[in-house]
């Protein structure tokens, strides 16, 4: 159901980054890489002392005309971005919620691996697994 | 964020700003709005005219006809009620003044003070020599340039829109743009219809008329190339001043006023609301955006919307508001022009830029978009501008996919552009960094580069060959070798191991080979390792030490091998590779190339003496064309000269820099970073060498234990020097043998030695009946001494010299190991050239020789005083041999049976008399699993004792159980002997000098000890049946026995004894039937079970007690022992049978 889903640090470059269609990978990194400015945005809109309470779904950061960008900030200030498809109307922002909520879970197993340096890309299988899952699912 | 320091961006460019400019004057009026219509028209006639008046009403009337007839639908005006203003013109130095105040009085009356002026000007006469430069008081007024526009952009809001738009300015401009209005906007491509051109022919007929206005529009238009303002003076530039304020205030404004509140266009009263200054309501935008909406969507007139957007994104601009203008902008690129559409999104990318949260990313994106569109627009050098400006954004983040895209587009761009080396650089760029892309995407970058490379490279086909980015060279896996390949088995001539390329480094043997090479060194000088050695290095690697300039030897080859690593998915193609270097003193000739996988060796020849650098590689790179790879003829080597291949392939460079191991021995090194020297490329070619060469012939692979086998080594000086001093020396020096005068025993040449016995015999004429055969030799002879922990073994040649071309073979006898298995023997030859170089004495060839021995015989034998046999000289201590044979072959290699030839004595003091018990088993045959027993009598040699301390001879004494004797004080026979004899003696007698050092006092317990030492070797002679493929082979041996002690068993071979540790567990077999049964039985008291470590031959003694309550007889055999391996971990457990009742009476008390 998710056309592209990214791991970025939080410096800024992507610790993961896959989409389904193959062929259109380059548009959708400019699309992930594109939707950060808002996410700084979003994050430096909120100020320092609300920082930690906040919640960490962004929510919809915008629209285009064929997808929606969702974002999803740890605390550690790792983005989770997320594409779907705009036909896909199922989707309601639960669903949305929930399944970052799942992401941040391998994440944080990733992380748990003690022969993970942080910062590397991620080459956890069951990370794979998981946001094939999350992508292949159809509603 | 980080582009912050960057200067490339600005809130605008230059070339946005024309096109504005551009845009907005080229706009065609239209009929809704008032932009470009004209509000007053100044009529101008010259005092010096006849009738001025009649003139002002001509205009006057003219004017009316071009407003009011339909045959003019341009120029617009504004209202049908146009401000009319008089002007007379009155040259100062021509006319007549008094006429010219009287006519503007007569003016005033018909017009109104309001609506007419008198202009005086050209108060001097023109003066051209005088040259002062005043300047153009009308140029202020016309030729705006864009550039002023941006100066004065912050200054106030009249110049924020450009002079065009001043029409509706009206109200708050200070009124000195309304001149041009009169002027007719530059439309250029219409004509306006009052525009008199001076040098066509007039449209009114009344040239007086023409004149007059004319006389004017001389002065503002600067087309006629006559000087403008040469006749003016300071006091006219004020009256010009004057006058136009005059125009503006007293006539323009006021009748303005009384029209403008007829506007009432959304648009206008935006821009109205944004230009009143210090206007009390924030900049209605929804005004903005409606009056775009409508435009687009209902007017569908572009040109308006898209005026309205520049208008409004610029008020957006200036107000902060910098993500809705970049929004408007955004929204309207469309399709249809690019190059509008580029230049709005380079500005949207400005104005993200310009955030007060800066969007760096979007700035990217929306730059590349504008790049690319850019491109489709035909701007090469405003794309490759936008998506180097992108670049700065991605680069180095770890967006490979957009970094690779850009740097392709940079690439491509530059490339059109001329722009090689860029283009060089973007490509270098994608193909370099550990690439995402698919093969095909990959195999596109690479053709792209090979193509644009080849067009740098011919533009300099002379300079210097430019370096090659791929594929990878793994400069520290460079391997360097210094000597001819190996040349394989040649027949059955088997060459030494030696080193060469294909082995693969190993520190343990590595380290062997130094400490061999050590210890023949020190054996040739005596003793002493000169300070100047250094172990020979032949194959140099990233583990060897690199830090002093290798060697190598003049005429002959050094091998370089370069790693490469392609990191692309598709194939690269190198051809022609070949080493760059730099010889020092003279040139080197001749290279050698050859090609393995992914590592590529390179033969370089020195024919010269001196330094040689090897400072990288050159190549042609090419790619693999796609459907020649799909087919697999690729790999012809036909394919190398075609067409396809030569033309994507280009010629470049790489240096190896090998970088040194990481220093870490001075504080200081281990505080910074230091990296020591690399030499491995940079070898010195010294004079010629002797160069041996070492066959092995006859050589085998498995023997039996203890089996002695001849076989030859051909020593061969290929070189052109001839050689001394040759030596071999190994770890193992018991397995082999060159024998002593050997020359005269054995066939000189391997070929007559086929089915010859390894051993020196003699045919006895009958059977000795078991009496030995007594000859002696001296252990000296044999180049044994036992001083010496490891010596080096001369090889016997002629004349101890080899001659350049000449071979020598020479008999070797080997010996299987005692020990089963597979042995790996070390040899090493050491030899020196004739005459002394400094630099390097000696060279080395290494041999590595792999022998498998299976099990034969295991031989034991004790010694003990004999007293009932009486000598026959009435000497005491005679003794008696027992030996003990077992064949403890397994016998799977086909061995039959084993049949004893001979038992030899060997001993400084005694020696073999005669065979005891040779009753039945009369040939001394050993079926497979069999035990022989013998038995000697042994006595004292009939030497005198002095002779015998003296020298170090040893008696050998042959007992034969067939009619051969073998001569067991000669070679091969009497060397192993010697030999196990050194290394047997080695361990135990330290062990016993520093013993007796020790403990002086204990010298009688040392005494008596010596009294029961017997120093007595045997030597047993075996032949072996063996069947191997249909074919019976006879197989000789000997097996050493050392005989030390009196009544003490010895071995042939150390028994093998497991160093272990043993986990013992004791428990009692309580649930026994016996324990049970047994009426009144007894108990065990504490401790009744022990678990415990024993280390190997470590003895333990554990105490249990038991209670008895009654009288009987108890078993107290009951304790159990459990035992296992202390490293293992599964409960592997062994039961010990140890069921010795150990039975106890108890008494009744």
């Amino acid at each position: 159901m998710a056309v592209c889903i990214a791991v970025i640090a939080k410096e800024n470059y992507p610790l993961y980054i896959r989409s389904t269609p193959t062929e259109n990978e380059l548009k959708f990194h400019y699309m992930v890489h594109t939707s950060l400015d808002v996410v700084d945005e979003k994050i430096s809109a909120m100020g320092k002392a609300l920082v930690d309470q906040r919640e960490l779904y962004l929510g919809l950061l915008y629209p285009t005309e064929d997808y929606k960008v969702y974002d999803y900030v740890t605390n550690s200030k790792v983005k989770f971005v997320m594409v779907v498809d705009s036909s896909n109307t199922a989707l309601r922002d639960n669903e949305i919620r929930s399944m970052f909520r799942k992401l941040h879970n391998s994440y944080t197993d990733v992380m748990c691996n003690p022969f993970y340096n942080p910062g590397d890309r991620i080459q956890s299988r069951a990370f794979d697994n998981m946001v094939t899952s999350m992508m292949i699912q159809v509603c | 964020m980080e582009l912050k320091e960057s200067s490339l961006y600005t809130a605008t460019t230059p070339w946005f700003e024309s096109y504005r400019e551009t845009f907005l004057q080229s706009m065609p009026a239209s009929d809704h709005e008032f932009l470009n219509h004209y509000l007053a028209c100044m009529l101008v006639a010259s005092s010096g005219e006849a009738e001025p008046m009649e003139q002002f009403s001509k205009l006057s009337q003219e004017q009316h006809r071009i407003q009011h007839n339909s045959d003019y639908s341009y120029p617009k005006w504004f209202i049908p009620n146009t401000l009319k203003y008089y002007v007379l013109l009155h040259d100062v130095t021509s006319g007549d003044e008094q006429r010219a105040e009287s006519i503007y009085e007569e003016m005033k009356q018909k017009y109104g003070t309001q609506g007419c002026y008198l202009l005086k000007i050209n108060s001097r006469a023109p003066n051209r020599a005088s040259d002062e430069q005043i300047p153009d008081p009308w140029s202020q007024y016309l030729q705006k340039n864009s550039i002023q526009h941006q100066e004065s952009y912050e200054d106030g809001p009249c110049t924020m829109t450009s002079n065009k738009n001043s029409d509706s300015n009206l109200l708050s401009l200070d009124g000195l743009d309304n001149e041009i209005k009169v002027d007719g906007l530059p439309n250029s491509f219409r004509v306006h219809p009052l525009q008199l051109d001076q040098c066509g022919d007039p449209p009114n007929t009344d040239g007086s008329d023409h004149t007059k206005s004319a006389s004017v529009r001389e002065n503002k238009k600067a087309s006629t190339g006559v000087i403008r303002g040469a006749c003016l003076t300071l006091t006219d530039h004020d009256r010009i001043r004057q006058f136009i304020q005059e125009f503006t205030f007293r006539g323009l404004l006021p009748h303005i006023e009384k029209t403008i509140r007829q506007l009432n266009d959304q648009e206008m009263a935006a821009v109205s609301a944004f230009l009143q200054p210090g206007a009390p309501r924030p900049y209605p935008a929804h005004y903005m955006d409606t009056a775009i909406q409508t435009y687009r969507d209902i007017c569908k007139n572009m040109v308006l919307a898209e005026r309205c957007v520049l208008l409004s994104a610029e008020i957006l601009k200036s107000q902060s508001k910098y993500s809705e203008a970049a929004a408007l902008l955004i929204r309207l690129t469309s399709e249809d022009s690019d190059l509008r559409s580029a230049l709005l999104l380079e500005q949207a990318a400005h104005c993200f830029i310009n955030m007060k949260s800066p969007m760096v990313r979007k700035y990217a994106f929306h730059m590349i978009l504008a790049g690319h569109r850019f491109s489709k627009a035909g701007q090469k050098k405003h794309a490759l501008r936008c998506y180097c400006q992108a670049m700065q954004v991605y680069k180095g983040k770890g967006w490979s996919l957009a970094e690779d895209h850009i740097n392709f587009t940079i690439g491509r761009q530059s490339y059109t552009l001329r722009q090689l080396d860029n283009a060089v650089s973007a490509f270098r760029h994608i193909l370099i960094n550990e690439s995402k892309q698919s093969a095909a995407q990959q195999g596109a970058f690479l053709r792209e580069y090979l193509y644009v490379y080849k067009n740098v490279n011919q533009l300099s086909p002379d300079g210097p060959l430019p370096q090659l980015p791929l594929p990878y060279i793994n400069s520290s896996a460079t391997r360097v070798f210094f000597g001819h390949d190996r040349r394989p088995a040649d027949g059955e001539k088997q060459a030494a191991t030696h080193i060469s390329l294909d082995q693969e480094y190993d520190s343990e043997s590595s380290q062997q080979w130094r400490e061999l090479e050590e210890h023949v060194v020190a054996v040739a000088n005596k003793g002493i390792i000169p300070s100047s050695f250094y172990p020979t290095q032949y194959c140099l690697n990233s583990y060897s030490d690199n830090s002093r300039f290798p060697l190598a030897v003049v005429e002959e080859p050094i091998t370089v091998e370069v790693a490469f690593r392609n990191p692309l998915k598709v194939p690269l193609l190198l051809s022609d590779l070949s080493l760059l270097w730099k010889f020092q003193p003279k040139d080197v000739n001749g290279k050698d190339i050859e090609r393995a996988r992914e590592r590529a060796r390179l033969k370089l020849f020195p024919h010269h003496i001196g330094e040689l650098h090897i400072l990288g590689v050159v190549y042609n790179l090419g790619t693999i064309q796609g459907s020649v790879t799909v087919d697999g003829i690729g790999a012809l080597p036909g394919c190398h000269t075609g067409k396809h291949s030569l033309s994507m392939s280009v010629r470049g460079r790489q240096d190896l820099e090998i970088q040194g191991p990481r220093l870490n021995n001075t504080k200081e090194e281990k505080t910074s970073v230091k990296y020591g020297p690399d030499r491995r490329l940079d070898p010195v070619v010294t004079e010629e060498m002797p160069l041996l060469e070492v066959f092995f012939i006859h050589f085998p692979t498995g023997l039996l234990c203890g089996e002695i086998r001849k076989a030859y080594v051909e020593f061969v000086n290929v070189s052109k020097c001839p050689l001394t001093g040759l030596k071999v020396v190994s770890k193992r020096p018991e397995f082999f043998t060159f024998g002593v005068n050997t020359a005269a025993l054995t066939p000189l040449s391997p070929s007559t030695s086929e089915n010859c016995s390894a051993y020196k015999t003699v045919v006895t004429g009958s059977p000795s009946a078991g009496t030995a055969l007594v000859s002696s030799a001296s252990s000296v002879d044999f180049g044994t001494s036992t001083g010496q922990q490891l010596e080096a073994i001369p090889v016997p040649l002629p004349d101890s010299v080899l001659l350049p071309g000449a071979s020598v073979q020479l008999p070797m006898w080997l010996r299987g190991p005692d020990e089963e298995g597979v042995h790996e023997i070390n040899f090493l030859f050491y030899y020196e050239s004739v005459k002394k170089q400094p630099k390097r004495r000696h060279r080395i060839l290494r041999h590595t020789a792999v022998i498998c021995t299976s099990r034969s015989l295991n031989v034991r034998a004790t010694v003990c005083r004999s007293n009932s046999l009486e000598d026959e000289e009435g000497r005491g201590g005679n003794m008696l041999v027992f030996v003990d044979v077992e064949n403890t072959n397994t016998s799977e290699a086909g061995v039959k049976e084993f049949h004893m030839v001979q038992v030899s004595s060997s001993s400084k003091h005694w020696q073999l008399h005669k065979s005891v018990n040779i009753s039945e088993n009369k040939d001394a045959k050993l079926a497979s699993r069999e035990k022989g027993k013998f038995c000697f009598k042994a006595v004292r040699c009939k030497q005198n004792e002095a002779a015998v301390q003296s020298s170090e001879k040893y008696t050998f004494a042959d007992i034969i159980f067939g009619n051969e004797q073998i001569i067991s004080s000669a070679s091969p026979c009497a060397d192993f002997f010697y030999r196990s004899l050194s290394s047997e003696l080695k361990k135990p007698q330290d062990l016993l000098s520093a013993h007796t050092e020790k403990h002086g006092a204990e010298e009688a317990v040392r005494l008596i000890q010596k009294c029961s030492e017997v120093d007595l070797n045997l030597v047993i002679l075996w032949k072996a049946y063996v069947v191997e493929d249909n074919k019976q082979l006879i197989l000789e041996g000997q097996h050493h026995v050392v005989l030390r002690t009196v009544g003490k068993e010895a071995f042939s071979q150390s028994q093998k004894q497991a160093d272990v540790d043993v986990i013992v567990d004791l428990r009692h077999k309580t649930t026994s039937p016996e324990a049970l049964d047994t009426h009144g039985s007894f108990t065990w008291l504490g401790q009744t079970q022990y678990k415990l470590q024993l280390r190997s031959e470590e003895s333990r003694s554990l105490q249990l007690k038991a209670c008895f309550v009654h009288t009987g007889v108890y078993n107290l055999g009951t304790p159990r022992v459990f035992a296992k391996l202390s490293d293992q971990v599964t409960e592997f457990e062994t039961s010990q049978q140890n069921s010795m009742p150990a039975l106890i009476i108890i008494n009744n008390a």
